[in-house]
């Protein structure tokens, strides 16, 4: 029996490989699962090459998993694009169309030996019972349920209700594929069962919902009365949820005619008075640099969702990397701090969004949510959230006193001035991209810009006391340690749990406020700090060189860096732990060695 | 809404000395939409004026208005958003032929389209003045300035004929040389209830041309009421358009007749619409709940 299973799924894009991944979420889910799906495309909007990868627990996860435990293939050429998404090991069962003509001992997987191969007639088992090859991934889906255990009544449950509108005899199609997959199943059993053990949770009431729905519904949560943006994969779903629920809270979003146009409309909207957001990836946050910078300067509150993909340019644009924290912390130009944070899973972009707001408002600044595309389009299941726990924070208005002889750009202790919006009597000013004195005129003077710069900087000191925006986990004196931040953090956390279970003692430190780096969170993390990694998808190792930006890191911590779309897995990282420890024992040995 | 009548346009000045050339065309804009404001009678605090970045720009400042001095050419992103999210608010976006139809040009077709209810004022000067003297969008073909010393190469934008053809439902033109003129085409284009353009010659005494100054403007100004144009007629807006930089026609091009609904209107019925959906914001999970 088995308490966690990894299923990775491809096929060309009419296959519905991804329609069958959320099927299978969902069956899951009723069933008292915790789950993860993530999809990944080609780039082609028809056809192309489609796949996803479903994770299934009975505890919560953490990850969509390293290597696969089920591997289905509907044709081996759309599934070897994946290459490293989908990776095949020792352990896998592989289960494939028949109609391939592969023979199950030259399955064109190089190096690998999987634990089964099975070939199932699946196209003709479709065409036999649903009169289609369309039922295909309904078929796969009978196959899990009966070689697996999940979904054996949830997954026709959710089917039915799906097609409903559709039908009864699309719906009794669709059970006879079903029903033929998990037959065949049965009859041909597995050589070692993988049957998943019944969850114990069964009927609790779970959230699904992938990252850009989450970052939308915590927006609007938040108080965001105002949307501009331009569509961009893979960030347009938050532009969507938008347009589907702004205006029930009274709200408007734009579609605006560039990634220029979308910020400056959110720009206008926060100095009306409104929260505001933009989102983008990529090509849209280049674009968005000079408004970025505006809105530092007029001292205007405003989130920026960046959902990372490959770049430069176009890139890899439905593939994840970590690629943009420089331009998240240093696009536009002039002396600026603009804070940076990142969530690690759908569930906690709920907080992180939120939290985004509320610095945002109370700093009077611009703040990106650097999300990833993993996240983004990544579905979880989650246990409900207390959504009363959270705090919102709303920008500091003048009132009474503040609003004889308004200024609104005030020296304060804090640097943080009342600031008024239209409508407000008594509270004009000009707001302005060129440097102000205290009431908001233009001015040319050094010695102001130097005020001014330091204000608008100083203002963020008690930022990086926010000792609650980072996470350590492990042993807090371990001399081995593990730096992550977005969707890497979610198998660096995997990691983490698998070394301490063979003896390792690791901690890990991940940052959800990524900028302005927070000097003393990592001094205090360094302390014990012998060895370590600091883990990301980025080629050039951009956290890693942030961070020595601003601090003396400890000389055994080292950079684990790679390009996107090219996944770490929990064990590599639990192997390359090792070989750190290995290292410092060495080093030890070394040390009480007698010199010659 | 606030009772008309109460304002005097010396209301809507501000503080700020203007730091323009001593003659600029811009002094008398400003004057103008003082008194433009005046007659209307909002509260300044009620204002909001938005620029991008040139000479012109500065505008928004030498008033009593929220003003918003932004970046170059983005004055309409920013005030579109100013409207949606307060569209009780009297909205005036402002800058240069420049800033308005080279690097912000791509903006304009999509305000139009949107029809949100703001008043554009372009003070048009065929020069970058603010850079000293380069080619604007606006400069006539064979123009010689100090970025075409052998003379400009390209033919110039048409700002008029642009506005109609994407569908503006008022155009209008306007010179310093006739300020009372100015002041009641720009209270018009304000009263307007959708997007509105005012075009003004506004001349750039330091980089402009001769034929350009007050006293050559005048030589080639003639009225649209004196002509005896009809503002309802769009097609004879645009035949009088093409005009443009040969003669300079002042009055209403176009003024429609039954001005369409705006953005921001329907935005407002939206709302009003789907608020009775809404559910309440500490059970906006409740939409991820998969039973």
């Amino acid at each position: 029996m088995r308490k966690d299973l990894v299923f990775g799924m491809a096929g060309s894009g009419g296959d519905g490989i991804v329609s069958a991944g959320d099927s299978l979420l969902q069956a899951a889910a009723a069933e008292g699962y915790h789950g993860v799906m993530t999809k990944s495309f080609g780039s082609q909007i028809r056809g192309g090459e489609s796949s996803c990868r479903v994770r299934i627990s009975t505890d919560p996860i953490l990850n969509p998993g390293g290597n696969l435990d089920v591997a289905v293939a509907l044709n081996w050429d759309d599934f070897l694009k994946f290459g490293a998404e989908l990776p095949v090991s020792g352990t896998t069962v592989v289960i494939y169309e028949a109609a391939t003509g592969v023979a199950e001992n030259e399955i064109p997987l190089v190096g690998v030996t999987p634990l089964q191969v099975i070939a199932v007639p699946i196209a003709a088992m479709a065409k036999e019972t649903a009169g289609t090859e369309r039922a295909k991934n309904t078929v796969v889906l009978g196959l899990i349920a009966g070689w697996f255990g999940i979904g054996a009544v949830a997954v026709m449950k959710g089917i039915r209700k799906k097609l409903a509108k559709k039908g009864e005899e699309l719906v009794e199609a669709n059970q006879r594929a079903f029903d033929a997959g998990r037959a065949f199943a049965m009859a041909h059993p597995l050589k070692a069962s993988m049957n998943i053990v019944a969850s114990e949770t069964k009927g609790d009431v779970k959230l699904i919902t992938d990252g850009n729905d989450m970052c939308a519904a915590a927006a609007i949560f938040a108080g965001c009365q105002f949307f501009g943006g331009y569509p961009i994969t893979p960030s347009t779903e938050i532009m969507q949820f938008f347009t589907d629920h702004v205006w029930k809270y009274g709200g408007a979003v734009l579609q605006a005619e560039d990634e220029i146009a979308g910020i400056g409309a959110a720009i206008g909207a926060s100095f009306a008075g409104k929260k505001a957001m933009t989102a983008t990836s990529g090509p849209g946050l280049s674009l968005k640099g000079e408004m970025m910078g505006l809105a530092s300067i007029a001292e205007l509150p405003l989130v920026i969702v960046d959902v990372q993909r490959g770049g430069p340019s176009t890139g890899l644009p439905t593939k994840t990397e970590q690629s943009d924290l420089f331009a998240a912390a240093f696009s536009a130009h002039g002396d600026v701090i603009r804070p940076v944070l990142a969530p690690t899973s759908v569930a906690d972009t709920f907080r992180i969004t939120i939290e985004a707001f509320n610095i945002a408002e109370y700093y009077q600044t611009p703040v990106i949510v650097l999300s990833d595309q993993e996240i983004a389009s990544r579905k979880e299941t989650m246990d409900p959230i207390d959504t009363t726990q959270f705090k919102i924070i709303n920008r500091l208005r003048p009132a009474g006193a503040d609003l004889v002889d308004y200024k609104r750009f005030k020296q304060t202790e804090n640097h943080i001035s009342p600031i008024s919006h239209p409508g407000m009597l008594g509270g004009t000013y000009l707001a302005s991209g060129i440097e102000h004195v205290e009431s908001g005129a233009p001015t040319n003077s050094g010695s102001v810009h130097t005020r001014m710069n330091e204000k608008r900087t100083r203002k963020f000191d008690s930022l990086k006391d926010r000792k609650d925006l980072f996470e350590v986990t492990g042993d807090p004196h371990a001399p081995i340690a593990m730096i992550a931040w977005g969707s890497v953090a979610g198998v660096c956390r995997e990691a983490l749990a698998m070394a301490q279970a063979e003896g390792l003692n690791v901690k890990l430190l991940v940052p959800y406020l990524l900028y302005p780096v927070a000097e003393g969170v990592y001094n205090d993390f360094f302390g014990s700090v012998q060895k370590g990694l600091v883990i990301e998808q980025t080629h050039l190792a951009q956290t890693f060189k942030l961070l020595r930006m601003h601090l003396d890191l400890p000389k055994g911590l080292r950079s684990l860096a790679r390009s996107g779309a090219n996944p770490f897995l929990p064990g590599e990282i639990v192997a390359a732990l090792h070989q750190l420890l290995s290292e410092l024992q060495r080093s030890h040995e070394g040390k009480l060695q007698p010199q010659e | 809404m606030s009772a008309t009548c109460e304002f005097q346009a010396k209301d809507y000045k501000s503080d700020l000395k203007p730091i323009w050339c001593p003659g600029c065309g811009d002094f008398s804009v400003v004057q103008g939409i003082y008194r433009a404001l005046a007659a209307i009678g909002r509260p300044p605090h009620e204002i909001a004026f938005v620029s991008g970045i040139g000479c012109s720009s500065r505008i928004p400042g030498y008033t009593t208005a929220y003003g918003f001095n932004t970046i170059h050419g983005r004055a309409l992103p920013i005030a579109q958003g100013i409207k949606l999210a307060n569209p009780d608010l009297l909205v005036l976006a402002a800058g240069g032929d420049g800033d308005g139809f080279s690097i912000g040009g791509g903006h304009i077709a999509h305000l139009v389209r949107r029809n949100i209810d703001i008043t554009y004022i372009v003070m048009d000067n065929q020069i970058y003045g603010l850079t000293k003297g380069q080619l604007s969008p606006t400069s006539q073909k064979g123009r010689v300035t100090c970025t075409s010393r052998f003379g400009s190469l390209e033919q110039p934008v048409n700002p008029l004929l642009y506005m109609l053809a994407y569908g503006a439902g008022f155009v209008a033109q306007a010179s310093p040389t006739d300020l009372v003129g100015m002041a009641a085409i720009i209270e018009e284009a304000i009263r307007f209830p959708g997007f509105s353009f005012v075009n003004i010659q506004s001349p750039c005494v330091t980089y402009g041309e001769e034929a350009q100054q007050i006293k050559g403007l005048k030589a080639i100004s003639e009225s649209l009421v004196a002509l005896g144009h009809n503002p309802a007629d769009r097609l004879a807006a645009m035949d009088l358009a093409q005009h443009y930089g040969e003669k300079m026609h002042l009055g209403v091009f176009y003024r429609n007749p039954e001005p369409a609904p705006t953005y921001d209107g329907l935005v407002r019925e939206r709302q009003a619409l789907l608020s009775k959906d809404a559910l309440p914001k500490e059970r906006i999970l409740d939409l991820f709940i998969k039973k």
